[in-house]
């Protein structure tokens, strides 16, 4: 990334939203109890195809899965089915 | 600690795929040591889950814009520091790159 | 299961799939016990604790103080606990000075590092493509951007953020505020001129 082109920097700052702050603090925590590093947190992130199509925490959120999934601790599926439950709940997705 | 700082070096122009901390645009370019940081358990290996160990020497580099950047708009004095480990460094002799 | 969710309920789902996304990663982690309701309310509030006030505040001490200057330069995390602040985190914490000779710009082309751990989250420009694409190839025109050109002779120096350390750059105290005292002084610097794109 580093030396490629690019055009003007937005900036704009968005409100930081709440799910945001958690996809953050998800990290962290996962962090602090060891379940998880930064180097792999990074390695995560740097694997994900659609990186360039994510924003910031999207990404986070998806390397967090990556790592979970990858560790055995969560499955896809479950967090599919919950993610659809949660939207349910919200009012449809 | 293979360097000194003032050493010349020169990132290795590597393409080890997988995840690095030595950015593309560093690759194959050389500088000088500025200092020795410390010693830390490579991220390289980190990364996967491994121990990292044993800890690997991590030194500030520095490098002439000019000589990173062909097109580069600045005065010939701007430099670039990056954090580099040793692995990724070899020794450099000649005057620039 | 926490009731973050009733929230977003009730003002308005935000756009991103994500959101729903995390909030099923949470609940199926407090679940399963991988993590606790106070260890995840923990890590949120260690990062709304955490502000680019912390920087002002070094940076005034600094300016006031030699000694401390010394100290912030030669072992931030040592100034930043002297100052009441908790800089845990494994990565080393290091601050540049910027002097009549040399202006400092901190950028991590990799990921956005940056010390979140004295200052909280990055700007949303610094973690932009744009912005870690073009700091290091082009930081003057960059710093254009941001209303500002160093004066005539002053050197940039570009620290690229790429192991374990997070920098922070220490503005030079602006002419004209000999008068000030501490807290006047910490409010001039702002977040942006810590991270170098301008000086305060």
């Amino acid at each position: 990334m580093g030396g490629s082109p690019a055009g003007p920097i937005d900036r704009g700052q968005h409100e930081v939203e709440d799910w945001e702050r958690l996809a953050d603090a998800i990290n962290s925590a996962l962090g602090g109890k060891g379940l998880q590093t930064t180097d792999q947190h990074r390695r995560a992130l740097e694997s994900l195809e659609n990186y360039r199509d994510l924003s910031y925490y999207e990404r986070w959120v998806a390397a967090t899965e990556k790592l979970l999934v990858e560790k055995g601790v969560l499955t896809s599926e479950e967090i599919d089915e919950r993610t659809a439950e949660i939207e349910r709940r919200w009012g449809g997705p | 600690m293979t360097y000194e700082p003032g050493d010349r070096v020169r990132v290795l122009p590597s393409a080890k795929p997988g995840h690095v901390r030595t950015p593309g645009y560093l690759k194959g370019k050389s500088g000088w040591v500025e200092a020795l940081i410390g010693e830390f358990p490579n991220p390289e290996e980190l990364a996967y889950g491994h121990s990292g160990l044993p800890e690997r020497p991590l030194y500030k580099v520095g490098f002439l814009q000019a000589d990173l950047w062909d097109d580069y708009e600045g005065p010939a004095e701007d430099y670039l520091y990056a954090d580099v480990y040793e692995h990724w460094l070899e020794p450099f002799e000649g005057g620039s790159t | 299961m926490s009731d973050h969710s009733h929230e977003e309920a009730g003002s308005g789902r935000t756009t991103s799939p994500y959101a729903a996304r995390i909030r099923a990663i949470e609940a199926l982690l407090l679940e399963k016990g991988v993590l606790t309701e106070p260890e995840v309310q923990d890590s949120i509030s260690y990062m709304e604790a955490r502000s680019p006030a912390n920087g002002a505040k070094l940076v005034a001490r600094a300016w006031m103080d030699e000694d401390f200057e010394e100290l912030l330069l030669s072992d931030a995390k040592s100034a930043a606990s002297q100052l009441g602040m908790k800089p845990e985190h494994p990565a080393e914490f290091v601050v540049v000075k910027n002097t009549p000779e040399v202006h400092n710009l901190i950028v991590c082309t990799l990921c956005s590092c940056y010390p979140r751990a004295v200052l909280g989250r990055p700007p949303d420009w610094y973690k932009s493509f744009a912005y870690r694409s073009r700091a290091v190839r082009e930081p003057r025109a960059v710093m254009r951007e941001f209303g500002f050109e160093p004066p005539e002779g002053v050197e940039v120096i570009v620290h690229d953020s790429t192991a374990d350390v997070r920098y922070m750059v220490l503005p030079m105290r602006p002419t004209g505020t000999e008068g000030m005292d501490e807290e006047e002084l910490a409010e001039l610097v702002t977040r942006d001129s810590l991270v170098g794109v301008n000086v305060p």
